[in-house]
């Protein structure tokens, strides 16, 4: 990313806001989240893991300006794929270790690990109100997160409704499983079409993806 | 000063980062949670927790509905916010990305500038919470580790997604801009 | 050679950009669009759009968390 500084042509010079070095902040926060990380790893290892994971996610969310609700929306609403296709790589990677993940916990007479859920339209509803609401907010779920703790007060105000959307929608689950998830079940790929099938057609799809969004990119140019 | 025009610096700490390198290691690092922790990221069912948690501390009572009619919540519901790994997690990437921002001298309490933000921050949100609940997850549990974990649902979630989305830019232009 | 502001301060993604192809578009060749963000994504993504569209961009930051994105339309 290029920060060389200018001079508008006309040479003009507007007042510019002082520019604190927040650097030193950082290394403060960044003491207290290992002493938390600490404390947290004499009561329990895990939950450490669980903070320190978090952290991590966090920090590279930020600094790699990743953002999902614009690798879905930005293709129609800017023409541009960018977001998407890397998001197609982080589902190859991710699927080539959970892959791996699942095939040896398999293998060993284990269930399948990992988030496996009922095929139903209730998947289709929710993920249409889920993909609205990201959207207009300006975040998802991961972005959300991101951004409160960037200093966007949009989002402080989206999680609280978030937050609460989510106990509203676990109070109406009833009905839904009534209505739609009773009967349906979770599909894992490679335990229906076998492990080779599943994992070559699977990262042959997010190739071809790849490669639509890659041309959809390219072509908005001319 | 010397250390913000060391090009080390200014690369890792300073600058943003590529976006195929985000994709790599946030990839790693769901796989590395997944091996650690026995399963992968997921960042809205905390959500929830949170809210219940606050609902039960204001006398709620959530143990009759029937989607905590399941053993894994029953249990998370008794936790609380620092005591329960996912929530952790999400109170930890809010702390990740703070710290991020400031180490790049980047972070800036932006207010929100008008009515029109609130709405959507609010319409969204809700809209986003309630979402998850009866699709299993969000654009991580359900789409990035849902797909990854070679689940038919992570796909079925990645078509209906990107309707959602469209619909959400109509209406982004439409009305909210 | 006329140069313009765009004030997206305070806007939420994707506004600064849909703002940004917009203003653009009613620009003349020569024309320098001047966009002022505090946006993360948006000093990422403008640029980039920018850039794709074949104009000459340059960024400064001028505050903590925000920028000046300076667009040179050259087509």
């Amino acid at each position: 990313m290029q920060t060389n500084p200018t001079v508008t042509e006309k040479g003009t010079v507007r007042q510019r806001k002082k520019k604190k070095n927040q650097f030193p902040v950082a290394i403060v926060i960044l003491a207290i989240v290992i002493w938390f990380a600490i404390i947290l790893g004499q009561k329990s290892p895990r939950l450490a893991l669980s903070w320190v994971f978090g952290i991590a996610f966090g920090v590279v969310l930020q600094k790699s300006r990743f953002c999902f609700t614009a690798s879905f929306r930005d293709p129609v609403l800017t023409g541009s794929t960018s977001l998407t296709k890397a998001v197609i790589i982080a589902l190859a990677v991710a699927s080539v270790g959970f892959a791996a993940i699942q095939y040896g916990a398999v293998s060993k007479g284990l269930p399948v690990p990992g988030f496996v859920s009922p095929v139903g339209w209730h998947v289709a509803i929710g993920a249409v109100i889920f993909g609205i609401g990201m959207v207009i907010s300006g975040g998802c779920a991961s972005g959300t997160l991101m951004r409160v703790g960037e200093g966007f007060m949009m989002q402080w105000l989206s999680l609280l409704f978030f937050v609460v959307g989510a106990l509203w929608g676990a109070h109406d689950y009833g009905w839904w499983k009534k209505v739609f998830i009773d009967g349906t079940s979770g599909i894992h790929l490679p335990s229906v079409l076998g492990w080779p099938v599943a994992f070559v057609l699977q990262l042959l799809v997010l190739g071809l993806l790849y490669i639509v969004a890659d041309q959809w990119g390219n072509r908005q140019k001319d | 000063m010397k250390l913000e025009e060391n090009k080390y610096f200014k690369a890792v700490v300073k600058d943003a980062w590529p976006y195929t390198l985000g994709a790599v290691l946030l990839a790693l690092l769901n796989i590395t949670l997944f091996i650690s922790n026995g399963s992968p990221w997921g960042v809205t069912t905390p959500f929830l927790y949170w809210a219940t948690w606050i609902y039960k501390a204001f006398g709620g009572q959530v143990e009759n509905w029937v989607y905590f009619n399941n053993p894994a919540h029953l249990k998370a519901i008794n936790l609380s916010f620092l005591t329960h790994g996912g929530s952790l997690m999400n109170i930890g990437i809010i702390f990740g990305a703070f710290i991020a921002s400031l180490a790049a001298s980047q972070f800036k309490i932006r207010k929100i500038k008008s009515i029109r933000q609130v709405i959507v921050a609010i319409s969204g949100g809700l809209l986003m919470g309630y979402g998850t609940r009866i699709a299993f997850g969000c654009n991580i549990g359900a789409f990035f580790s849902g797909v990854a974990s070679f689940s038919l649902h992570g796909w079925v979630y990645t078509i209906f997604i990107f309707v959602g989305a469209w619909i959400g830019s109509k209406l982004l232009v439409k009305f909210f801009m | 050679m006329a140069e313009f502001r765009l004030d997206c301060l305070g806007e939420a993604c994707p506004v600064p950009l849909l703002k940004t192809q917009k203003k653009l578009a009613n620009l003349k060749i020569g024309d320098l669009l001047i966009v002022e963000i505090d946006h993360s994504c948006a000093m990422k993504n403008v640029p980039e759009w920018a850039r794709k569209e074949g104009h000459h961009v340059e960024i400064e930051e001028t505050g903590d968390g925000e920028w000046e994105i300076y667009i040179e339309k050259t087509k």
